[in-house]
């Protein structure tokens, strides 16, 4: 008599062996989602999204889905830069976006995820932070500049830092007029460009994430949240349109060879160029 | 530049401290205390079935710990978790509590080293060490300065942070005149911000690893030189 032999159904199997459910594709060079390795999914950029911001945009990457908008408001300078104005990034993920995310304070996840969007912009020097001088001493445009996922398919910090740097580019703010301690913003009811100004960006950083898998030695462009989950480590690239780098992490996981690290900058050049591309057709 | 160097650690609270003398030549003002507890009972819903939790917490100098270190956590414990033998103690947790003493630039490698010799200590069964350094590329001079202090740091066109294990092989071609060329480097962490090329990411990545072999054969010396003390102390 034959001895019954287990079977399962894909799903099933995904189920109780993820690793093993997702290492059956990756040896033949696809994914579960019929992605190859080193595809980066459907990307779509909206702008001005949001009409009561200074500035919005909206970021679609696969199922990942960022909404950022940018508030401007006027704030006393900090002691030690009296004629810089300051920028304040912040990322949330919340329950709304995935019920992996539980209600409350910001998650370990989301504060890394801001904290390194916040060094790109700073290090990299996107913005002359004395642009947003009015009156030095007195007051500055601070500006708040809010990420929010509604949907989170994996990819968090390449979907966050495309919607930033979007909606930084769409900022309009009323010029201001500083007189004895009051500020009065031009009046009339739509932004024009005489009444108001653009942000004067040095640079457009954007990013190319990849997770490594350590058991089967590959590296996959932009995972999402299945893949996310069972990979070991992340590489992100961050690249300005000059193709200078801006920002490079490599974290968790088993060492990484440097022809590994060179390419994933030679595939996040190639990303990077079609991000810009989508986001300046829109 | 010669100057004398610092590093200041310490190691499971009920131990003593030691310094040592650290054989780069830079003077680095960090100092950090770091304490391991472990492997001890961990809350439920952090229980791993067939792993031990790792658990990091950095504090920082001055006020309440803010994002930054709540992305240092995430550093540390990412790098660390392929490096522990967690499977060894499922089921438990092993809490490590890093805290600033003194910032004077390369915090963040300072942590990870201070880390691992906590870990050493404390007797958690690791897979290999693993050896942290920070370097900057000066924006006047264009030169790569390692373990930079807080003053260089602020002139700093990009800095870079490379943490790597005693176990990658360096593959070195015998035939290139040149050495700095001949070396392929494995990363376990590395973390870049500013403006740089790719070349000179490449050559930071290079500078490092050498740097990083100083920091093994400290560790290595530091762990031998308490192991001895300990030893005299029993005997006399």
């Amino acid at each position: 008599m034959a001895t019954p032999a287990f079977t399962f159904t894909p799903s099933t199997f995904q189920k109780l062996h993820p690793a093993e459910f997702f290492r059956r594709f990756t040896t033949e060079g696809v994914r579960p989602d019929g992605r190859l390795l080193d595809a980066f999914r459907p990307t779509t950029v909206h702008h001005g999204v949001i009409s009561t911001a200074n500035g919005s945009a909206m970021v679609r990457i696969g199922g990942t889905t960022v909404v950022c908008g940018v508030k401007a408001e006027v704030a006393e300078p900090k002691l030690d830069a009296p004629d810089q104005g300051y920028l304040v990034p912040n990322v949330e993920l919340s329950p709304m976006c995935s019920s992996k995310f539980r209600p409350g304070p910001p998650s370990e996840q989301a504060q890394a995820v801001s904290e390194a969007i916040n060094r790109v912009l700073k290090e990299s020097k996107v913005l002359d932070l004395k642009d947003l001088c009015i009156e030095e001493g007195k007051a500055v445009w601070v500006l708040y500049v809010d990420a929010v996922c509604v949907a989170y398919d994996g990819n968090i910090f390449d979907a966050a830092l495309a919607a930033i740097m979007a909606a930084l580019n769409n900022v309009r703010i009323r010029k201001p007029t500083y007189q004895e301690g009051t500020i009065k913003v031009s009046g009339g009811s739509t932004a024009t460009d005489e009444n108001s100004f653009t942000l004067k960006l040095a640079r457009t950083p954007l990013s190319a994430t990849f997770a490594i898998f350590d058991t089967t030695l590959t590296i996959l462009a932009d995972p999402n949240v299945t893949e996310e989950t069972i990979s070991d480590g992340q590489i992100s690239i961050a690249l300005d349109e000059t193709g200078q780098l801006c920002g490079v992490t490599k974290i968790g996981a088993a060492s990484c060879s440097q022809s590994a690290m060179k390419d994933c900058v030679q595939s996040a050049k190639k990303r990077t160029q079609q991000l810009r591309n989508i986001m300046n057709q829109q | 530049m010669s100057r004398l160097d610092r590093t200041r650690t310490s190691a499971h609270q009920l131990r003593p401290f030691f310094s040592s003398q650290n054989l780069l030549n830079r003077a680095d003002g960090s100092a950090q205390f770091d304490f391991v507890v472990g492997p001890a009972e961990v809350k439920l819903r952090d229980e791993k079935l067939d792993k031990a939790t790792l658990e990091v917490v950095v504090r920082p100098l001055v006020g309440l710990p803010g994002i930054k270190d709540k992305a240092r956590e995430q550093a540390i414990r990412e790098t660390l978790e392929p490096l522990v033998l967690s499977g060894l103690h499922p089921r438990t947790g092993i809490q490590i509590v890093v805290q600033t003493m003194k910032d004077d630039g390369s915090i963040l490698a300072t942590a990870f080293n201070a880390t691992i010799l906590a870990l050493l200590d404390a007797g958690i069964p690791l897979k290999s060490i693993l050896g942290a350094v920070t370097c900057i590329v000066d924006s006047e001079t264009n030169q790569i300065l390692l373990d930079p202090t807080s003053q260089e740091l602020a002139n700093a066109k990009s800095t870079h942070t490379f943490v790597f294990d005693n176990k990658s092989s360096i593959t070195s071609n015998t035939e290139s005149k040149d050495q700095e060329d001949a070396v392929e480097v494995a990363t376990l962490y590395s973390d870049s911000t500013g403006l740089f090329s790719e070349e000179e990411y490449f050559k930071c990545a290079q500078i490092c690893y050498k740097a990083v072999q100083a920091v093994h054969g400290f560790i290595r010396t530091a762990v031998q030189k308490k192991l001895e003390k300990e030893q005299q102390q029993i005997h006399s």
